[in-house]
């Protein structure tokens, strides 16, 4: 039916930001983790999102642009750690000091935000589909 | 037989905003997809023309037997806003208004369902000659 790939578009985008939801919780969790398996300090983690575009004409006539988001990749942040003088920290450096992980609590708090919104806005749509689908099962019935 | 003009305009009325549904969503699940270009339906205005009888291109005719071609054409079209930029990564999704346009968007589309409910009752009220 038309409007079913509606509803998939929209479940697109919520996988895509409770994707970016579960990426700043972890980022937030990991704001004190000097220990990781790479060695270092934890990296703050960003998901990579790209359109979704459609493959093949499947129907003629007019088209959605495509179907969705989706996520390219989950890459680390390459920004140097922050360096915090705490030479009674176990994993101080010679110098005293603490590599701490790249995150700042203000932009994950933003990005939070914007997710979550973002998440609304899908959710929103989904039921406008659905219940435009609905309404489509009463045509003809009078 | 049952669809008169006005009944396929109300057809093409549904499938256009099915397609804008579609649209609508794509550009909300892309609202924070970098570079992403926000897509839009235009249907009204040829609609519009359409029902004006007016026609964006003709068959060129030389004699007065020769066929004018189809009737105007009611296509909804999907177009893309490529020239805007709403945000420091090229993303022009603007979400308050993608809302507004899915609010009315599926007004439209109810509004269609019951313009259609209304000819097929009357339909089945001559059918049923005149008893409910």
């Amino acid at each position: 039916m038309e409007l079913l790939p509606g509803l998939a578009i929209s479940a697109s985008g919520l996988t895509a930001e409770r994707l970016r939801l579960d990426l700043i919780a972890s980022n937030l969790a990991n704001i004190h983790t000097t220990r990781t398996d790479q060695g270092g300090p934890y990296r703050r983690k960003v998901a990579i999102f790209a359109e979704r575009l459609k493959e093949a004409m499947v129907t003629p006539g007019p088209q959605a642009p495509g179907y969705g988001v989706r996520v390219v990749g989950i890459a680390e942040d390459n920004t140097p750690p922050r360096l915090v003088y705490d030479p009674a920290h176990p994993d101080a450096d010679a110098r005293g000091y603490v590599a701490l992980p790249n995150i700042n609590v203000v932009n994950e708090m933003i990005d939070l935000i914007t997710a979550s919104r973002a998440y609304e806005a899908n959710v929103t749509a989904f039921n406008a589909a659905k219940s435009m689908a609905l309404k489509a099962l009463e045509i003809g019935r009078v | 037989m049952f669809l008169s003009a006005v009944g396929e305009a109300l057809r093409k009325a549904l499938e256009a905003a099915a397609l804008r549904q579609r649209v609508i969503a794509h550009n909300l699940a892309n609202a924070n997809t970098p570079g992403f270009k926000r897509y839009y339906v235009t249907f009204e205005e040829s609609l519009k023309r359409a029902l004006r009888g007016e026609q964006e291109l003709r068959l060129y005719q030389t004699h007065s037997r020769h066929l004018p071609g189809s009737g105007p054409e009611v296509e909804a079209r999907v177009e893309q806003d490529r020239f805007t930029t709403m945000r420091q990564d090229g993303n022009n999704v603007d979400i308050e208004r993608e809302m507004v346009e899915l609010v009315m968007n599926s007004l439209n589309y109810n509004l269609a369902v019951q313009q259609l409910n209304g000819r097929l009752g009357m339909w089945r009220y001559v059918i049923n000659e005149g008893r409910r």
